[in-house]
């Protein structure tokens, strides 16, 4: 019997985009961080190449977080009242870029001042040389007033800024054009909505060259095939050749694998459950490695077990396997 | 969907005049209206021009790459003219893909037109008739087709470089031809896995009708549905190519956006 050759001819790939500049590309960081370039079915080596292993971040947030359960405070809970400790913890554990959140800036969550923010930014990127991405506090109003001046703060650090949505665009798209960042575009969990947006974007003249999508995050038992289609769609949709979904993705597992009550829950939930300081991590790990599969390009994740495991996965299904090829 | 542009076509008078004066402001001003609409190959025909033939197709195809570099495809139902035209364009203009439009699937046709399609790495558009003429039902088209598919492939032409086009005449003359153009299509596409390609000459159907822009882009999208994958139009006619774009979004060839017209427009750098 013959077996039929399945390689498709795809005539589009996924963008590459590298987030960080060093100081030779004007910015202070020690290396940068390129992601996507996929040109074909994610881990299907006969169908194309992933010359860029997914890329791990790991969360630092502007304030010490109230809700973040104990497995997660035994590994950050001596540094989370200090961003640029906590960063400096972040890359001991290996992240390839640190993720920090601006949640402090929230009206009900600290109202943060934009100044605080922007010194919040200085002390992370004076601890540590990893690449960095900043999130607003989705408050459109006031992400308006804070993003533009921390943007300008990392001037020339070409961060990944987020996020742009379709009714909220025009300020973080134009901040991170003036002072050179690369730009999240955001579309819950729908694809049209995603293209939309990306039209939207470069409407405004900035490059769809620098842009990276986030088609929000779902966790394992929470919807999280519906993600992983759209993931499976917009690749499609790439590798057919549509210039407005080549972007690579961003997904956020950590915050929402910690979300999930099988994750937070202590170990007197249920027997069967096992023991929470496992359970957790698993969750987040599961629901990693599955979105890998799917093409994802950067994950940020939050448990250093979480990190191992992905870190294995990632070693052995994409840097091993273009070894092998 | 790839446009071919049916404009730079000498049965138009304004084309003809400027063959014959040798007036390059008509052709370049309607290649951008063209290009703007969004062509992806000229299809050029000097239609009932005087003097001489190849001199006049050679005049065109410079006069339009002076413009764009866009594929040409190269009309003449002669094929005697065809062996001489194309090998003249394709030594002025080394560089650019080429399309013979058309061949039949008769033998002494084939015999004539498939080597010259190899020997300048031209594609070729082949009609769905033989020698005996346009046929007046399905089966004889999807036979003709297919003849024409096998000699074409046989001969080493890519399966993308070739066109079978399901020959459209007009809704006056021949009422029952549109839908067996439409059929052969659906048929001849389950012929060979991957299908060549599939293409009508659009305004055919429409002759001598007032309401003609109406009946081509209604057309269109039916020929689309049953697999068509190129036409020979006026990419000038905006509503027709904002037809074809809603088709292909509804036939899954693109990704739906709110903005998909301009979307599709952006992607060919229009908009």
């Amino acid at each position: 019997m013959i077996v039929p050759d399945a390689k498709e001819k795809w005539s589009g790939r996924v963008n590459t985009v590298s987030i960080g500049a060093t100081r030779a590309e004007g910015g202070t960081r020690g290396r940068t961080v390129t992601i996507g370039g996929g040109s074909g079915i994610p881990l299907l080596g006969f169908d194309g190449e992933m010359p860029h292993p997914p890329a791990i971040a790991l969360d630092v947030v502007d304030t010490p977080p109230v809700d973040w359960p104990q497995p997660l405070a035994e590994i950050y809970g001596d540094v989370w009242s200090d961003p640029a400790a906590w960063a400096r913890r972040v890359k001991e554990l290996g992240a390839d870029l640190v993720n920090l959140r601006l949640a402090g800036t929230h009206p009900d969550g600290g109202d943060r001042t934009p100044q605080q923010a922007v010194e919040t930014v200085r002390a992370v990127l004076a601890a540590v040389d990893l690449p960095l991405i900043i999130w607003g506090c989705d408050v459109p109003a006031k992400d308006r007033e804070v993003m533009p001046k921390v943007a300008e703060a990392a001037r020339g650090e070409n961060c990944l800024l987020g996020a742009a949505t379709e009714g909220e665009y025009r300020t973080l798209a134009a901040a991170a054009q003036a002072y050179g960042h690369k730009l999240i575009t955001l579309a819950p969990c729908d694809i049209n909505k995603s293209k939309q947006v990306n039209i939207l974007v470069s409407d405004t003249g900035f490059p769809l060259a620098d842009v990276v999508i986030y088609p929000t995050t779902a966790a394992l038992g929470y919807g999280m095939e519906y993600v992983y289609s759209i993931l499976e769609r917009g690749r499609l949709a790439a590798l057919g050749g549509d210039r407005l979904m080549a972007q690579p993705v961003i997904l956020d597992v950590g915050y929402e694998a910690w979300r999930s009550k099988e994750a937070r829950s202590g170990d007197e939930a249920a027997d069967a459950w096992g023991p929470a300081a496992a359970r957790g991590p698993a969750w987040e790990a599961v629901t990693a490695t599955d979105y890998l599969q799917a093409g994802a390009d950067l994950l940020v994740l939050r448990h250093t077990k979480a990190v191992e495991v992905v870190r294995r996965v990632i070693q052995e299904l994409f840097t091993a396997a273009a070894a092998a090829r | 969907m790839m446009i071919f542009s049916e404009r730079i076509n000498g049965m138009y008078r304004d084309v003809r005049t400027a063959i014959a004066e040798r007036d390059p402001t008509v052709i370049h001003d309607l290649l951008k209206v063209q290009l703007a609409g969004g062509a992806d190959v000229i299809d050029i025909n000097i239609g009932p021009t005087k003097g001489d033939a190849v001199g006049n197709f050679l005049w065109l195809a410079q006069t339009i790459s002076q413009v764009c570099d866009k594929p040409l495809s190269v009309d003449s139902a002669k094929a005697n003219l065809l062996l001489e035209v194309v090998p003249a364009v394709r030594r002025a203009l080394p560089d650019t893909p080429l399309v013979i439009n058309s061949c039949t699937a008769a033998a002494d046709y084939m015999d004539k037109l498939v080597p010259l399609a190899v020997e300048n790495g031209a594609g070729m558009i082949g009609l769905t008739m033989d020698q005996e003429g346009v046929p007046g039902n399905v089966e004889k088209r999807v036979e003709c087709g297919a003849t024409f598919l096998m000699r074409a492939l046989e001969a080493g032409l890519p399966v993308e470089n070739i066109y079978l086009d399901p020959i459209i005449l007009p809704i006056h003359a021949a009422p029952k031809q549109q839908m067996n153009a439409v059929e052969a299509i659906r048929q001849l596409a389950m012929v060979s896995d991957p299908p060549p390609q599939f293409i009508i000459g659009l305004s055919n159907v429409s002759q001598k009708c007032p309401l003609h822009e109406l009946l081509n882009r209604t057309f269109l999208v039916m020929c689309m549905a049953a697999g068509l994958t190129a036409a020979i139009l006026d990419a000038a006619d905006h509503d027709m190519i904002d037809a074809l774009i809603t088709a292909e979004v509804l036939l899954g060839k693109q990704l739906y956006s709110d903005d998909y017209l301009k979307a599709w427009k952006m992607q060919k750098g229009l908009a």
